[in-house]
């Protein structure tokens, strides 16, 4: 599904992503975690162009994501993004936010997205909330709010950059179901985030960077419990010990 | 004394109309982040926020005129030449205001607005016509409205040139009639008027599009 | 242009000095100086006026600087030339008219500043404060204006800068500041306009540019004391916010 082949990036000197080769097949659910700084954010949001290549391939469900005649819009309706800021539309309802795109971009139909908008709130439980506006909402009804948003258009994977990096303790939870569900109906998933707990659950594979570099890639068992690279096992010490 | 402040409305707003037209060209040309653009701009912000209007008046009136050819002079002072120099200096120096307040609206949009609505799959133009410029606006609107009471007080300066607006017709009658008192009460009370007037209907824009929820 | 200079400096900087008044960009410093020194005491009144709880002080207040705010400076000038001798029984001349219609306007202006700096101060400073016994009138001097006007230096600075724009209306009264004796050159030379007249706005553009850089600095400082001397952590990647950028995206690819 979605496929990175030798890819490069700079930030003018700073080497950001060093020869990332990796994939992340149909269905599954690919948890990226590591130290601040190491490019997993960078990589995640090279997917959907947010950020620049210059050396590489990144393949998304088949479709070259650096062609030269690709239109840029249409292909971002097909990539789920979720941020850890939410960034959710302040002055649009909930249920405006929802429908922004599918109307505007793909012309759905006003009454169909409502619907639709409708649905997808009661799957991510906030139903109740339609007509609120960002700003009366917590932050983790929020994020929930901005995952039915990314969902609104149908796309074949989502891409979850630290959702829950943001949020007080107590609500991140709250998101963290509305993920595990989603990974349970089959959604194809690559998730930046530091929930360890989350990773063990759903996750099918674990890629763990360091500096831009992809030093491993394990299951979750495999890679908690005995995990090769020494930075690796650095980190997973540090995260224990508190 | 009428005439004065039909003259005064009339200067009002061609500059205020000037204003916002250069206004926002002045700040499309600076988002697009081109070196020279950004400097020029800066220049032209930088020189009208730091002169006196009166002396920019005075500029425009006294001293760019010589630099035209003595016919086009002629021409324009053939048209009510102070009314035009006027509008041109009060309009293009709250063009520079006006310019920072919806450059400053802009720049209090967090980047990660555009990001998220560019990753929904919305164009730039959608991004900004959707997302960006209505946050942008109702950030910018109360200096704004700041700015065209402002403007709009900056008009009597114009009687410094000869422009018969509102305080030049003051003074006028306040020389032939002595009755000082009343003229510049009944003056003093129209710009009051209005400056009230536009300084309510900003609140009453500005609580209209309050965005539930905000602080 | 540097001839005018070279003749005229004097007449610039001073005025008819010492063969009669002080004048020029002299006057025009003492003018913006006193203006808004004075100003400032009767601003602080002012501004606690208008916030003050007991109604019959903080409604003559509002309305007192509504008025003010609401009307031209020019009109200022006219009502204190015409009524101020009037009122005080002698004439005055057009400096003390200049100063004292300053004094007014920016009163009404800088109230506001402050006014906004003390009902920015987080409501726990006045709370504190009675808690620990202090009266209205000390914790007004001990703990909100030391704090407020603090906050408010660079906002402060900008008004002296309006003040310093505002003396060149002295020139509609006959006040000797710089852009009356500005005038004066001009009318004396008639043949160059464009070099005077540029002069005089190198003139304030220098000193106007000047403060404002000097009130950006001071707000840089006090934003950097205020929240701390950390260095703030940034989550996310470094953004370069660049709306063009992101659109027209292309890739360089090189062969490898």
């Amino acid at each position: 599904m979605i496929i990175f082949t030798d890819v490069n990036k700079w930030y003018g000197n700073y080497h950001a992503l060093v020869n990332v080769s990796a994939q992340v097949k149909r269905g599954q659910v690919v948890v990226v975690c590591g130290p601040s700084g190491s490019g997993k954010s960078t990589l995640i949001r090279t997917v959907n162009r947010l950020e620049d290549i210059q050396k590489g391939q990144i393949a998304f469900d088949g479709q070259d994501v650096n062609a030269a005649g690709l239109d840029l819009n249409k292909f971002r309706t097909r990539v789920g993004f979720v941020f850890q800021q939410f960034n959710l539309f302040p002055h649009l309802s909930v249920l405006e936010n929802i429908i922004l795109s599918p109307t505007r971009v793909n012309g759905l139909k006003r009454g169909l997205a409502k619907d639709k908008a409708l649905t997808l709130l009661e799957r991510v439980g906030l139903s109740s909330k339609a007509d609120s506006y960002p700003g009366q909402l917590s932050g983790g009804q929020q994020q929930r709010v901005a995952i039915a948003r990314a969902l609104a258009m149908d796309p074949p994977a989502m891409l979850f950059d630290e959702p829950t990096s943001a949020l007080d303790p107590e609500m991140v939870g709250e998101v963290l179901n509305v993920m595990k569900s989603l990974a349970r109906d089959g959604m194809t998933m690559m998730c930046v985030t530091h929930e360890m707990g989350f990773a063990r659950e759903v996750a099918d594979q674990v890629w763990f960077m360091d500096a831009g570099v992809i030093l491993e890639k394990a299951e979750p068992e495999k890679f908690f419990s005995r995990p090769e690279h020494p930075r690796a096992q650095r980190f997973l010490s540090d995260l224990r010990s508190h | 004394m009428l005439k004065g402040i039909v003259l005064t409305l009339e200067l009002t707003v061609a500059s205020w109309l000037l204003a916002l037209v250069l206004g926002t060209v002045l700040a499309t040309v600076r988002m697009t982040n081109h070196r020279l653009a950004k400097i020029v701009v800066g220049c032209f912000v930088a020189y009208h926020r730091n002169v006196p209007m009166l002396v920019q008046i005075m500029m425009w009136y006294f001293a760019l005129p010589s630099l035209l050819p003595v016919s086009a002079q002629l021409w324009i002072n053939q048209f009510n030449g102070e009314f035009l120099y006027s509008v041109i200096a009060i309009g293009l120096c709250m063009a520079a205001y006006v310019s920072e307040d919806i450059r400053s609206g802009l720049r209090a949009i967090p980047f990660g607005q555009f990001e998220a609505s560019r990753a929904l799959g919305l164009s730039y133009i959608g991004s900004m016509r959707f997302v960006i410029l209505p946050q942008a606006m109702r950030i910018a609107v109360p200096p704004l409205i700041n700015h065209t009471v402002l403007l709009f007080k900056n008009t009597s300066l114009a009687m410094a040139i000869g422009v018969a607006e509102l305080t030049y017709a003051t003074r006028q009658i306040e020389n032939y009639t002595f009755r000082t008192f009343e003229a510049y009460f009944l003056a003093s009370a129209c710009y009051l008027a209005l400056s009230l007037a536009l300084m309510g209907a900003g609140a009453l824009l500005a609580r209209h599009y309050r965005i539930p929820g905000s602080k | 242009m540097f001839e005018i200079l070279k003749n005229y400096w004097d007449l610039l900087l001073l005025g008819q000095y010492p063969s009669g008044p002080l004048g020029g960009l002299s006057v025009t410093l003492i003018l913006s100086l006193l203006g808004l020194g004075l100003a400032f005491p009767v601003s602080i009144v002012l501004a606690l006026a208008r916030i003050s709880p007991i109604v019959t002080v903080r409604i003559p207040a509002t309305v007192l600087v509504y008025v003010i705010r609401g009307i031209p400076l020019i009109m200022v000038i006219f009502w204190v030339y015409f009524f101020l001798p009037l009122l005080i029984g002698r004439t005055i001349t057009g400096f003390t008219t200049m100063l004292c219609t300053l004094v007014i306007y920016q009163s009404a202006y800088l109230s506001e500043v402050i006014r906004a700096g003390i009902e920015a101060l987080p409501k726990g400073q006045i709370e504190a404060s009675r808690a620990l016994g202090l009266g209205y009138f000390r914790t007004v001097r001990f703990v909100i204006l030391p704090q407020a006007l603090y906050n408010m230096m660079p906002s402060m600075i900008s008004q002296f800068v309006s003040t310093i724009k505002e003396t060149s209306l002295g020139y509609v009264i006959n006040v000797p500041e710089i852009t009356f004796a500005a005038n004066q050159v001009n009318n004396q030379l008639l043949t160059q306009p464009l070099a005077v007249f540029s002069i005089l706005a190198l003139v304030y553009f220098l000193l106007c540019f000047s403060f404002t850089e000097l009130a950006d600095y001071i707000e840089r400082r006090i934003t950097r004391k205020r929240d701390g001397k950390r260095k703030k952590i940034k989550l996310g990647a470094p953004v370069k916010r660049n709306y063009i950028a992101m659109s027209t995206a292309t890739v360089s690819k090189e062969n490898s």
